[in-house]
């Protein structure tokens, strides 16, 4: 961490103890499988120099209209109101093609910045939102696990200094999502730059005395208000250290007036304020199409693909496109037939969206048949989504996957070179 | 029922179910400020310094009864409410909702009316996002209230054909040709049985059940040319179903029984760990008996020994509404609510806007280093005022609890006994008379109050 940004939080909260305590990892685990096998592509140890974007789409994107293929007559016969027209598909080949509404994505696709990796799932697959979701966020399909995510035992895994910056950042308004989840290190979440200041103007107390008297000794402190203590602690630790990378404003990239585009824009200054943050994440709700669904999916599509071109040109121009990965998913896909509601319910398999500099751009997967489906007349996947994850683990984020994930999974090739 | 010496060690399948939910001994634990105060805070918001007095006096049996009875201004006091809400629902606008309940938790002389509605608001969370109609959301938030310390039964036949309820599940219109899943897969999943207590085959059948159910003009309507009357065969049973039918059947089941337990538990006892199947099994089979009655269970869970127990004493996270209306009513003040819902909006609730068909999951999703620095600057909002928004009444030299002292360290001792009233550590106290004795000019009291109310022990209900 840059000696300036510890002078400034020692200055401000003193030596913390307890916020040492709480953000090291033991020193029995320093010499960690990860931090020998990583020293090689990050001498200082810890995660890498890459950064990985998670944007999540809440409710169950539907993946037939998104990804679309077009050739296909079953496409025709199950979509009979939601079918897009021929003619108004961004045709990436001349099998499939994306919903009219995509023109950014298309041009990362053309411009080898995006892949698309379909038919993506997992066995035994549940439609609920929140079962779903908890196995996308936890990698574990086989039993309910909810202790912690798969970013969050990234997170852990990593052996990092007392008082660095956050290893990740969630930008939202809702509470942190279970993949960010650790046994360790409270991750912050933040809903705006501004509502991130604490007030300590007009006669309030000071950062300093609040600390102090989260600080004081407490023994014996059970464990419910002893992650209150620790939480209180990370807060305003990391408030000053946010507070601090936004003040200087170096960009002028044009960004689409969208709630997920403004929140990408921070994040692009976040990176390039030096912040060490590896992992940030942020969600688009809204996918569950359950009536109506074609204005409803095309509004959302246009906002996801106009604000992650916006983002990876951002990223562009300030020379950081090459250490940037940004993944979109969505916690299931939806049924192959509409329903009589001029929308779809919940389904299954669905592609899932990588960008960046240097991804393996491109189609990955073949689109799931349309006409071999399983017992309950959805899609059947062929990539597991872990098998991406360990993808990201170990090619992109320089964590050994297996501890993350339990046990091995065969990569998939989404980085170049 | 002999009394068992309990440490917060002891695992929670040792400990005797039938004990746990015995009325409390005195042997066990003696009825005093602390207990009462933790009464309030679960059973309301939080207590004022007489409300403190009159529950000590009374003892818990007496307190309870009186937090579950009509009071004698209830009627006057719901019958202004809804008047006054009569008049914001004019313009149809359903963001007014939020200020006006935040007024009626903070003011009502049922704040255990109001913490059961908040409860079943959260169990069968429906937006203002989606249903933008405000006379609708309020007619369902009217529901909730009328049934929230009755039985469920009722409750659930009721808000299952609420307009609101239908709009939001998108089961406007159920079709025979095409059965609209998404209604019967949440009441098995969120309002009944929870996962694992159905299959998809439920499911699907539940659907077929409920076609014909829809919403015309406002009004829930069945037509009967677009049900399904065919053979069903849902939970062991097989039959030519309805939808009332299919509720009747969910209500038979024990699992409702103990879900719903399980779910008030984590509301008003614990929230920290899953509690063992046996320790709530003589609540879930009482409550069953009982009808599902709720006073029932309240009654059962607020005089309990258990809920006196380290087990369940400080072992909830507040909820921002929880947070700030218990920080103002402690002190006797009163803010503007319309702030007060945008603050507790960045908090993370927003109330008639739910995150989701799951509500909020509490506990420690509500923190984070953002929400913290929110409740952090909330706390300054409401008792400096700064910048007028909340125009807070408060009167913090004239509270009750601290007439007569004078000496900073007493002063702030004092209200640490207000809004929290369980012992701090001494190191604590230390810090707490360092920051009332300090002389920086401004608002002292002001000052001591956030000091306490952004400790970490304040974030405990």
């Amino acid at each position: 961490m840059l000696a300036s940004r510890r002078r400034f939080l020692q200055a401000t909260l003193g030596s913390s103890t307890l916020l040492s305590a709480g953000l090291t990892v033991p020193a029995f685990l320093a010499r960690s499988a990860w931090a020998a096998s990583s020293e090689a592509s990050n001498p200082k140890g810890g995660l890498g120099e890459n950064i990985l974007v998670v944007i999540q789409l809440s409710g169950g994107n539907d993946g037939l209209n998104t990804v679309i293929p077009f050739a296909d007559d079953g496409y025709g016969r199950n979509r009979i109101t939601l079918r897009i027209a021929d003619n108004q598909v961004l045709k990436l080949n001349d099998q499939t093609g994306l919903h009219p509404q995509m023109e950014g994505f298309k041009k990362l696709f053309e411009s080898q910045r995006l892949a698309i990796v379909q038919g993506v799932g997992y066995p035994n697959p549940d439609r609920s939102h929140f079962r779903s979701m908890d196995i996308w966020h936890t990698a574990k399909p086989e039993r309910e696990d909810k202790s912690d995510g798969w970013l969050g035992r990234t997170i852990d895994s990593d052996p990092r200094e007392a008082g660095q910056d956050v290893p990740a950042l969630h930008l939202g308004p809702n509470q942190l999502p279970l993949a960010l989840v650790s046994q360790r290190t409270p991750v912050p979440s933040i809903e705006s730059m501004a509502g991130f200041r604490l007030q300590t103007a007009g006669g309030a107390l000071p950062l300093a005395s609040l600390a102090q008297l989260a600080e004081a000794a407490r023994p014996d402190s059970p464990p419910l208000l002893d992650f209150l203590r620790r939480s209180t602690l990370n807060a305003y630790a990391s408030s000053a250290q946010v507070q601090e990378a936004l003040k200087e404003e170096r960009s002028e990239a044009a960004y689409p007036d969208f709630v997920l585009a403004q929140k990408l824009k921070q994040i692009a200054q976040l990176i390039d304020a030096k912040l060490s943050t590896r992992i940030y994440y942020v969600s688009l709700d809204g996918f569950d199409t359950h009536a109506n669904q074609a204005p409803a999916q095309a509004a959302l599509l246009n906002q996801l693909s106009a604000s992650v071109s916006a983002f990876v040109e951002d990223l562009a121009q300030r020379g950081l496109q090459d250490r940037v990965m940004v993944l979109s998913f969505s916690e299931f896909g939806r049924r192959v037939r509409e329903n009589a509601s001029q929308g779809t319910d919940h389904g299954t398999a669905a592609p899932v969206f990588l960008a960046g500099g240097r991804v393996a751009a491109g189609l990955i997967g073949a689109q799931p048949s349309l006409g071999d489906l399983d017992g309950e007349g959805d899609l059947k996947f062929h990539t597991d989504f872990r098998r991406l994850y360990a993808s990201l683990l170990d090619g992109w984020l320089g964590c050994p996957s297996e501890k993350v994930l339990g046990q091995h999974f065969e990569p998939l090739a989404i980085v170049q070179g | 029922m002999a009394a068992q010496s309990l440490s917060p060690n002891t695992p929670l399948a040792e400990i005797d179910p039938v004990w746990a939910w015995s009325p409390l001994t005195p042997a066990f634990r003696p009825w005093t400020r602390e207990l009462a105060a933790h009464l309030y805070r679960r059973a309301g918001f939080s207590a004022t310094w007489a409300e403190l007095d009159e529950a000590v006096a009374d003892g818990c049996h007496r307190t309870v009864e009186r937090l579950l009875s009509r009071a004698p201004q209830s009627d006057s006091f719901y019958g202004e409410a809804d008047r006054s809400v009569a008049a914001l629902l004019a313009s149809g606008n359903a963001n007014h909702l939020s200020a006006w309940w935040l007024y009626v938790m903070l003011n009502s002389p049922q704040p255990l009316l109001e913490k059961l509605t908040l409860f079943w608001h959260g169990h069968f969370a429906t937006s203002a996002a989606k249903v933008t109609d405000g006379r609708m959301m309020f007619a369902q938030h009217a529901l909730l209230r009328k049934h929230a310390l009755g039985h469920f039964g009722p409750l659930l036949e009721e808000l299952s054909k609420d307009p609101a309820m239908l709009v939001w599940l998108d089961s406007t219109t159920n079709h025979k040709a095409h059965p609209n899943e998404n209604f019967a897969r949440e009441v098995m999943e969120l309002f009944c049985l929870g996962i694992g207590h159905y299959t998809e085959h439920d499911i699907k059948d539940a659907a077929r059940a409920f076609t014909g159910w829809e919403l015309r003009k406002d009004q829930f309507r069945f037509n009967r040319y677009q049900h399904d009357d065919g053979l069903k065969s849902l939970l062991g049973k097989s039959g030519r179903f309805t939808g009332d039918d299919v509720l009747k059947i969910l209500l038979e089941q024990p699992a409702t029984a103990r879900f719903l337990v399980g779910k008030l538990y984590r509301f008003i006892v614990n929230e920290t760990v899953e509690p063992p199947a046996t320790l709530l099994e003589p609540l879930a089979a009482g409550f069953r008996a009982a009808e599902y009655d709720m006073t029932w269970l309240l009654r059962t869970m607020l005089r309990s020994n258990f809920f006196y127990s380290p087990h369940a004493m400080q072992q909830r996270i507040k909820s921002p509404v929880e947070f700030a209306i218990g920080l103002l009513h402690s002190l006797e003040g009163s803010a503007n609510t319309y702030a007060l819902a945008d603050d507790l909006r960045d908090l993370g609730q927003a109330v008639f806007f739910p995150p989701n068909v799951k509500g909020w999951d509490g506990g420690a999703a509500w923190i984070n280093s953002s929400t913290l620095v929110g409740r952090a600057n909330l706390v300054w909002n409401v008792v400096s005022d700064r910048d007028g928004r909340y125009n807070t009444r408060l009167a913090l030299d004239c509270l009750p609890a601290l007439s007569g002292l004078g000496d900073p360290a007493a002063i702030s001792r004092r209200l640490a006994d207000l809004l929290l009233a369980f012992p701090l550590p001494d190191a604590v106290y230390v810090q707490l008379a360092a920051v009332a004795a300090d002389k920086i000019s401004g608002n002292q009291l002001a000052r001591a109050v956030q000091a306490i109310a952004t400790l970490p022990e304040f974030q405990l209900a």
